[in-house]
């Protein structure tokens, strides 16, 4: 049961709570310079997201074969295995995608969210908890370039994945489509979030404040009383 | 604890930046900023027409809007009266082009007050001057728009449009006539035509105290060595620096924007500092840059280095070892 | 040592296990990127010279040249598909240029690659602006123009707000026009 909930929470916790771009800041290279529309966005996460996963796997599997000194570099080795393979695959199968996403595909190998999760993660535990933990945190990285890429694309050229959804009435706001657009986003969103998850915070502290004063509070009229 | 903060004789105030500089308190001086920015709106009316007075509303409209409903939303006091907003918003709407689209302007006036202030924490946090933030904000967002120009036409709602003399500069290199720049019968933003005008509003905020001199000199003279020197190199393709003066933004950016006294430096030596570096920033961009005007970025770049200068300049404490 | 001999060890094994991953993904993929790059070029070749039926490239030329005929046993030559790259506004601008057989007259212009401002730039890419291409006689160089352009001088508009990318446009077709020029008559190219 609660090897269950444990590894439940494996996959959810990269979803929100520790989710990479929101929550981490990490890998925010690919993150601002490839969100320029949603479906870059989406190609991006996948590919990083296949990388996260087969390193975590074979780095779990072997992690008590490679000796401390050299961890690193055989992390590194495996991680640029998997990224060869991507961009070769990506270049053989999708040659347009793979143009729109440029020298990004490549730089997945000092994204510092495949590195880290290696590090913190996947040398520690075993194979099933380490796959879950890169889908989760795959899954995360997708969510919040998908929704990036989707509020830049929107705004900067009225589309969401290549249908147009705001009239032409509306002028597109190049800016969204350019770098500075891409740090304006994603401070925007951060703080929506941030600002959400304090008001959560604040409310829940004074509910608990309430309820301890008012419990607090009825034996002390009591005793007034007698 | 609390008879502490209830009483009135012990009550600490805490204020932030803009300090007072001079005989006049905050709210007084920044009336008399907007006071000092009619002339400008009289030379804009005469070369464009009164539309552009809709526009500079639309801006000071927004502004304000915008401020009341932040305060609201972060349930601080409204701080309407000190009319930072309403300077933010008129200085806005004198830098954008004639005719400019009114939803655009809304935009900018928004974007302005939201990210460029009140996302520091309101006025006397915020680093870059917010009306500059607007503009930087359209002209990524809307760039053709944003250096679409008019002719002037004594108050003709007949639109001829037509380059700016930086712009005829740098693509055509034809110079522009002097006496015409300083009168401001020259194509370019709605206030930023005229430099009679934007003097008279100028010194007169300079010359009551409420605008430091030293900013706007220091830039003037910075314009006039740079641009001199290459000038001296070679009169031909480099023009003279008078025209530097009198073209573009250079005026209204040194004389009501690099004064402002949040994002400019506090100490002499900085304000010396601040004008030099943004002058050699503007001539710079001027003559080599891909763009033909570079008042906007120049001071904005210099912004960021205030709270360098600040630290750097600050005077040594009397009797402190060094 | 012990530790220096395990070390050595596990990276030659992790590498030579990646190594030879790699190459049999790489001997999967590569003919298939060159076919890409192939029908790219192709596409392109087609897409600047309409009439084409086949094209021939020319391996006498120090540059990448193309030949284009009318029909698909290559005997009538009706003019040269050009790629040719220069500078833009921000990076390189790789074009090809579909040129008629006296070297005169430009049959088609697409840009394959640029790095120009996104919604200002880029606009060298679109119809509007590539069709001013088509049809024009380069008598001797295209010129450029701000106002209403004058077909009869070789001229083309700009764009306004990216005057900078569309000279660069002109000027690479330029260059490229006086290279090919002088490669077909020194008679290096038939």
């Amino acid at each position: 049961m609660s090897k269950n909930v444990s590894a439940v929470k494996d996959f959810t916790k990269g979803l929100w709570e520790q989710n990479a771009v929101f929550k981490q800041v990490l890998g925010m290279c690919p993150t601002l310079a490839v969100t320029v529309s949603a479906i870059n966005g989406i190609a991006m996460a996948l590919a990083t997201t296949f990388v996260l996963v087969f390193s975590s796997m074979i780095i779990s599997l072997i992690r008590k074969l490679i000796p401390t000194q050299v961890r690193i570099a055989s992390y590194i080795l495996i991680i640029a295995t998997f990224v060869t393979i991507v961009d070769l695959v990506m270049k053989a199968l999708f040659p347009e995608l793979s143009k729109a996403l440029g020298p990004y595909i490549p730089l997945i190998v000092v994204n510092c969210l495949i590195l880290g999760r290696q590090e913190a993660f996947s040398s520690k535990n075993g194979v099933f908890r380490s796959v879950l933990d890169a889908l989760g945190m795959g899954a995360g990285f997708l969510l919040a370039l998908f929704m990036l890429g989707g509020v830049r694309e929107i705004l900067g050229s009225r589309t969401l994945l290549g249908f147009q959804v705001l009239p032409n009435l509306y002028e597109p706001w190049l800016v969204m489509i350019l770098p500075a657009g891409a740090f304006l986003t994603l401070g925007l969103l951060m703080a929506y979030f941030n600002n959400r998850e304090i008001n959560k915070k604040t409310k829940q502290r004074e509910a608990i404040l309430q309820k301890h004063l008012s419990s607090k509070q009825s034996p002390a009229v009591e005793g007034g009383e007698a | 604890m609390n008879t502490i903060t209830e009483n009135p004789t012990y009550k600490l105030e805490l204020a932030s930046s803009p300090h007072v500089h001079s005989r006049w308190n905050t709210k007084q001086a920044m009336w008399m900023v907007v006071f000092a920015l009619i002339p400008s709106l009289i030379s804009a009316v005469i070369f464009f027409g009164f539309y552009q007075l809709i526009v500079v509303g639309v801006s000071l409209f927004f502004c304000i809007a915008t401020e009341y409903a932040i305060k609201r939303i972060r349930k601080r006091k409204p701080t309407l009266m000190d009319g930072s907003a309403v300077i933010t918003g008129l200085l806005l709407g004198l830098i954008l082009p004639p005719n400019f689209n009114l939803a655009f302007t809304a935009l900018g006036a928004i974007f302005a007050i939201s990210i460029g202030k009140e996302v520091f924490g309101g006025l006397g946090y915020n680093i870059f001057n917010p009306a500059l933030v607007g503009r930087a904000f359209l002209q990524a967002a809307f760039p053709v728009p944003m250096t679409t120009w008019q002719q002037p036409n004594f108050a003709s709602l007949d639109s001829v449009s037509s380059a700016t003399p930086l712009s005829a500069f740098k693509f055509d290199k034809v110079f522009a006539d002097l006496s015409n720049l300083f009168i401001g019968n020259i194509g370019g933003s709605i206030g930023e035509t005229s430099s009679l005008a934007i003097l008279i509003g100028g010194l007169f905020i300079i010359f009551a105290g409420i605008a430091n001199w030293r900013v706007p000199l220091a830039m003037t003279l910075g314009v006039l060595i740079f641009g001199g020197i290459f000038w001296l190199i070679d009169p031909m393709t480099y023009p003279n620096p008078l025209f530097h003066l009198f073209a573009g933004g250079f005026l209204f950016g040194a004389l009501f924007m690099a004064t402002d006294w949040v994002s400019s430096p506090y100490t002499v030596k900085g304000m010396w500092i601040f004008g030099l570096g943004t002058a050699l920033i503007i001539v710079m961009i001027r003559l080599f840059g891909g763009l033909p005007e570079g008042v906007m970025y120049a001071i904005l770049f210099m912004n960021a280095f205030v709270p360098l200068i600040n630290r750097y300049t600050r005077p040594k404490v009397f009797g402190a070892e060094k | 040592m012990n530790t220096i001999v395990k070390m050595l060890i596990t990276l030659t094994i992790v590498g030579v296990i990646s190594g030879g991953l790699l190459s049999q993904i790489s001997n999967w993929a590569e003919p298939k990127i060159e076919m890409n790059r192939k029908l790219e070029t192709e596409r392109a070749i087609f897409l600047v010279q309409p009439e084409a039926k086949s094209y021939l490239k020319i391996e006498e030329a120090d540059f990448e040249l193309y030949q284009v005929f009318k029909d698909e046993n290559k005997s009538e030559s009706i003019g040269y598909a050009l790629p040719f790259e220069g500078n833009g506004f921000q990076g390189k601008i790789r074009l090809m240029v579909g040129v008629n057989v006296d070297l005169q007259q430009l049959v088609g212009l697409e840009v394959l690659e640029q790095v120009e401002t996104p919604g200002l730039g880029t606009k060298v890419t679109e119809k509007p602006f590539t069709n001013q291409f088509i049809g024009l006689t380069a008598n001797p160089i295209v010129n450029w123009t701000k106002a209403e352009a004058n077909k009869d001088k070789s001229e083309i508009q700009t764009i306004t707000g990216a005057t900078i990318s569309s000279k660069a446009i002109v000027v690479i077709i330029n260059d490229g026009l006086s290279k090919l020029r002088s490669t077909v008559e020194n008679g290096e190219a038939k």
